[in-house]
């Protein structure tokens, strides 16, 4: 279930252990069926369990939406080279908050996918990127992978399977941009974590150099039910294109944020009024933004015809990113949360690509004269045409991710900047 | 928050439709003590490095952080990718990243000083100049922007007597304000040195500066 | 394997690998570019070469996108203008305007390309960010607003000197190049170079600092005379002085490269206490000027019967200098001809262009001093060694050296005693003759370098009053003595070379060109 609060929508596969500390435990772990995958997937070559997960049709949860079976099959079927095997825990989208209640509650469950991803790619090598500040969180997985090692899941001669995995808990220190998995890679070895042109793709050049894909927490985390159950059960849940259930995260005003796990293609404004418990104070809805910060806004009228998968959300004009709705009401005031969002890009950019280095931080600059009351309707001109050369343009897509907010908001909520601009008037006060 | 049932244990957020105590959530209770040493190699990287009690002319390093930092060096295929597991061990035993400390790593890893700097500077949690005992990090993006993460601040600046990014007089806080802490469902998430603070309103304030300024020696 | 695809209209054809932007070049079409430099890695970050390449779901880097056979590229669409001129204004929200106190202007690369195509004006209205002025130590200032980001210094000291000394440091908009600390660039050998990478005027070099504006220098292709890489340079020039040294590129000798110790060492050229009239010394202490044919046939009179020939030379003179010195030893009888020259202890190569060294043979043309019979004398502080010739009673020529290390009393006792330098020297005391010849820098000639290749160099400056190139003076010297005509450019003096050294034999200026040409037989330094 997921945490802090309950629904009866739920489908419980990866959140079933949510709020049940015992479930960090190892020897409870195995006594609920864990590590049984493991044990099945180690007696299956490789390149079938990359067909089983194609066949589940399981898209990577960190905010592309990428097939990960096919994202596993682009690894070489020869390991002449190490091949390696990341795990994206550096989980730093504004409002996303899915992968630390995972390791924390169900760390087990994440060594074990680690090491059936392995076994599919012939790496060797696990290395678990988790972000700097989840210090309690990490030590719950050090000490999980301390167990696992213990009792001959994790290391040499798995099971007596005859394979060799090892992995390894590597904390960053600080950097949203080390999310991006060529940005992480780069931390990885030691560097500024500064993404990569591509190509080369890092299933050709990754981690030091070698064949390497990179997964986020959530994704890992299904793949033992998968590799237990089948591709085809995956698909019982969700849509066609976008089968499974998600871990939606919600925040902002509505009455029982929290992690829900539900199948993809839920609609929106049912997680909102059922799930979540309805809007805080019984506000109206103004806004919603399905996927974390950096995909648009939608206006209360998309949102209740919104579908949260894939497709659904580019049907209303958005995306579905890593599914984190950021709920606001009536009073939250759209001009400074959008100049936040943009700050905090603009303090996250990593300066490589002009574009981002320079726009990021000009946009923000425009938004703050905006908020001030010093800002004129050519800005919104400005913001429009300049943010579009943020787009496209650049290694890597933080220069998108501002153009989205900014750009959405303004054909929006035009009303609550001009209100701004010709009254100095905010709209709102959250 | 609404009238929905809310439990808050100590500081570990709210936990709702579940019973659980502050241990339990933080998982303290099944993490325990994490030796020094670091434990096994696989996780020897990953100790708090934000603490209160640091001394700046700890040597990096000997004994058993010496014996820490090889087992981290094994985890890795060369030496650099070892830097920011050093740096943070660095950090972890002086208090913040100074340049003898990049100095001194770039020496045990074989590196050029200037490229330390440059990797130790990109990121934000190195700190560059000594800081409060307490580093009082509070979220203010959006999710918690939407929940009254300003009055978050401005009740720890009052609280603690400083001004947004300086030390308070007494030497025990310090006050900044953080990017998205992936607590958005415990607003407003706080950060203080290596602990998650969750759930945090202005009321709650003062009782955490009170709980902070008696805590003894040797805690997180 | 070859591949074939279309550049703006045009068909090229260019070897499997090939990034876009290179293939453009063999059209002549300059793609706008910062962090691409052919001789380090390509992060592809300032995002300026963008190209539109059709079916291509976004604009690409042409960089570091390799071409591909039937691909259609367009440098010149309006979509790829479009990205151009937005990078640009990009660039400009912070940079500060300050071309009329920058010495990057006139040849910035930020002017050129916002001229050619950015706004007309930026829609910036907010404050610049401001990181001040840096010492880098050595001769590097660094100008912090002006940087654009490219990182073509950082890469430099990491991928080509291999000493790591700069780094970027913070990110995002606050990130700033910078060295660790206090460390600076002291100690190394080749920052000069990050000074010419940089397209703007964000590192400059002290020694050049509000010196003169780029427009008003001329440059001449040269080679640098510091030691015996000869690293292809070109003198800039205004008011008839040296302004600076840059290097010229030549992937055969130097890359685009050339040391700190060769680039900071010009202001002897500069030098105005020149010889600038043939002199003749009266035996008391005193010079008359004379003008060069009283003046050489005074010393050809001289010459008959005054006895055998030492003659000193110095491996900074050119081939034509030098071989046109042994055709007139040869002349009055034949004798020895030494050379002098210092050498360092140590090379220090460019790690990351290892063929590029500053030699420990300190001058330019001791290979070609060697291929000439010339014989190597004295230390390696280019002093001594000249005992048996400073009490020489017969026919004394020193061409090029002067005789520092000497004293008065050098030559005293020689029948006929010739000093051709451009500065006086305490040991031409007793010369009977002082003839001035020109720098390198303002005759035309060729040196050999380490690895036997003979480069030429142009004159960028006029010699000073009635100097004239040694090989000018010299051959018109054996001209009389043979009654022939003398060389009547360094073409034919170094014609005359490739005749009499089996070395240079079949070359010729034609085949030198600006390249240069090896010459015909291995070559090793004496005393190498």
């Amino acid at each position: 279930m997921a945490y802090p609060y309950v629904s009866d929508k739920e489908v419980r596969i990866l959140s079933k252990h949510f709020g049940d500390p015992k479930q960090r435990q190892i020897d409870t772990y195995v006594e609920r069926g864990g590590y049984k995958s493991l044990e099945k997937a180690l007696a299956m070559g490789p390149d079938d369990i990359v067909e089983v997960v194609k066949a589940s049709g399981l898209r990577g949860r960190g905010g592309a939406g990428f097939p990960t079976g096919i994202k596993w099959s682009f690894m070489p079927k020869e390991a002449t080279k190490p091949h390696y095997l990341v795990c994206n825990a550096d989980e730093s989208e504004p409002g996303t908050f899915k992968d630390r209640e995972l390791i924390r509650w169900d760390p087990h469950q994440l060594i074990e996918g680690c090491l059936i991803g392995a076994h599919a790619i012939r790496a060797q090598h696990v290395y678990i990127y988790c972000r700097g500040e989840f210090f309690e969180t990490t030590q719950v997985l050090a000490r999980a992978l301390e167990d696992a090692y213990a009792k001959g899941y994790v290391g040499e001669n798995i099971l007596g399977s005859g394979h060799t995995i090892d992995v390894t808990v590597h904390a960053g220190a600080g950097a949203y941009i080390c999310g991006e998995e060529t940005g992480l890679m780069n931390s990885l070895e030691g560097r500024r974590g500064e993404p990569r042109i591509k190509p080369p793709f890092p299933a050709a050049v990754g981690a030091f150099g070698k064949p390497s894909t990179i997964n986020n927490v959530e994704t890992l985390c299904a793949i033992p039910h998968i590799v237990q159950n089948g591709g085809e059960w995956y698909r019982q849940y969700g849509t066609e294109k976008s089968p499974g259930t998600k871990l939606f995260c919600v925040s902002g005003h509505v009455n029982k944020p929290g992690n829900y796990e539900l199948p993809l293609g839920f609609p929106l404004i049912e997680l909102i009024e059922d799930v979540c418990g309805g809007m805080k104070d019984g506000n109206a809805l103004k806004a919603v933004i399905p996927g974390g910060s950096s995909v648009p806004l939608i206006n209360a009228e998309e949102a209740r015809a919104c579908k949260l998968d894939y497709e659904g959300c580019v049907e209303v004009g958005t995306m579905l990113g890593c599914a984190s709705v950021i709920v606001m009401d009536e009073t939250a005031d759209i001009v400074k949360q959008v100049r936040r969002m943009v700050d905090f890009y603009a303090h996250e950019s990593c300066g490589q690509c002009t574009p981002c280095r320079e726009g990021t931080s000009w946009t923000a600059q425009i938004l703050r004269r905006i908020e001030s009351g010093k800002g004129t309707e050519d800005d919104l001109d400005t913001l429009m045409e300049m943010t579009q050369n943020m787009v496209g343009t650049t290694i890597c897509v933080l220069s998108d991710s501002v153009a989205a907010p900014v750009q959405s908001s303004i054909e929006k909520f035009r009303d609550e900047y001009l209100a701004l601009i010709r009254r100095g008037e905010r709209v709102g006060a959250a | 928050m609404s009238d929905i049932p809310f439990k808050n244990p100590g500081w570990a957020g709210n936990t709702g439709e579940f019973d659980l105590t502050e241990d339990q959530v933080r998982g303290d209770d099944f993490v325990g003590v994490r030796p020094a040493h670091g434990g096994h190699a696989s996780g020897a990287g990953t100790m708090p490095f934000m603490l209160a009690e640091t001394n700046p002319e700890t040597k990096l390093f000997e004994g058993e952080y010496q014996e820490r930092f090889e087992k981290i060096l094994t985890r890795y295929p060369d030496k650099q990718a070892a830097l920011l597991p050093a740096l943070a061990l660095a950090q972890e035993l002086r208090g913040y990243v100074s340049p003898a400390s990049m100095d001194r790593v770039a020496e045990l890893l074989e590196l050029s000083p200037a490229y330390v700097r440059g990797v130790a500077t990109f990121y934000t949690m190195y700190n560059r100049r000594p800081v409060g005992r307490h580093l009082v990090q509070v979220c203010t993006n959006i999710s918690c922007s939407l929940c009254g993460a300003d009055d978050v601040v401005a009740a720890f600046l009052r609280y603690t007597d400083t001004e947004l990014g300086e030390t308070s007089g007494d030497g025990n806080f310090t006050v900044i304000e953080a990017e998205c802490l992936a607590a958005c469902g415990f607003p407003t998430c706080v950060q203080i040195n290596s602990r998650y603070y969750e759930n945090v309103t202005p009321a709650e304030v003062p009782k955490i500066v009170e709980q902070l300024k008696a805590q003894s020696q040797g805690d997180k | 394997m070859a591949v074939t695809l279309t550049i703006d209209g045009h068909e090229v054809t260019v070897p499997k690998g090939t990034t876009i932007l290179e293939a453009a070049k063999t059209i002549g079409q300059e793609v706008p570019h910062y962090c691409y430099h052919p001789g380090m890695s390509s992060p592809a970050m300032c995002r300026l070469c963008l190209v539109e390449i059709e079916g291509a779901p976004k604009p690409m880097p042409g960089c570091v996108t390799t071409v591909m056979d039937g691909q259609v590229v367009h440098t010149q669409s309006d979509n790829a203008k479009a990205n151009r001129k937005g990078v640009l204004e990009f660039y400009l929200v912070n940079h500060p305007l300050d071309c009329p106190i920058c010495d990057m202007s006139g040849e910035c690369n930020l002017q050129d390309y916002v001229h050619a195509e950015g706004r007309d004006s930026g829609r910036s209205r907010e404050p610049k960010r401001v990181f001040g002025r840096d010492d880098f130590g050595g001769d590097v200032l660094f100008y912090g607003d002006r940087c654009v980001m490219c990182t073509r210094c950082v890469r430099f000291m990491s991928e080509v000197e291999q000493d790591a000394r700069l780094t970027v440091v913070d990110r995002g908009n606050r990130s700033v190049i910078d060295t660790f600390f206090e460390e600076g660039l002291d100690g190394t050998n080749w920052h000069g170079n990050i000074v010419d990478i940089c397209p703007v005027g964000a590192l400059v070099s002290k020694d050049f600092l509000h010196k003169a504006r780029a427009w008003d220098l001329d440059h001449t292709p040269s080679i640098c005379t510091s030691c015996s890489q000869g690293c292809n340079i070109d003198l800039h020039t205004r008011d008839n002085l040296i302004q600076r040294l840059k290097p010229r590129e030549n992937l055969d000798v130097n890359g685009w490269w050339m040391c700190d110790h060769g680039r900071e060492n010009y202001e002897w050229i500069n030098r105005g206490d020149r010889i600038e009239a043939p002199l003749v010394r009266d035996g008391n202490g005193g010079s008359q000027a004379v003008d060069w044919k009283p003046a050489l046939g005074a010393l050809l009179g001289k010459a008959e019967g005054a006895g055998s020939v030492k003659a000193v030379a110095s491996s900074s003179a050119s081939n034509e200098d030098l071989g046109l010195l042994r055709a007139l030893v040869e002349e009055l009888g034949g004798g020895d001809t030494v050379y002098r020259s210092a050498r360092a202890d140590d090379e220090i190569v460019l790690k990351g262009f290892p063929s590029l060294a500053r030699r420990k043979d300190l001058a330019a043309n001791t290979a070609g001093a060697d291929l000439i019979g010339l014989e190597r004398a004295g230390n390696d502080d280019a002093t001594g060694g000249l005992e048996s010739v400073a009490s020489h009673d017969g026919v004394l020529v020193v061409l090029g050296d002067a005789l520092e290390d000497q004293d008065a009393d050098f030559g005293k006792n020689a029948g006929l005693y010739v000093f051709l330098g451009s500065h006086e020297s305490e040991a031409a005391t007793h010369a009977h003759f002082v003839l001035p010849v020109t720098t390198f820098a303002e005759q035309e000639g060729t040196f050999t370098n380490v690895a036997g290749r003979v480069q030429r160099f142009w004159p960028g400056l006029d010699a000073p009053g009635m100097a004239r190139p040694a090989w000018l003076i010299l051959g018109a010297l054996v001209a009389e003595l043979t009654e022939t005509d003398g060389p009547r450019s360094a073409a034919e003096a170094f014609n005359a070379l490739a005749t009499g050294v089996p070395a240079f034999s079949g070359m010729s200026y034609d085949d030198i060109g600006t390249r240069g040409a090896v010459v015909n037989e291995p070559v090793s330094l004496s005393g190498d």
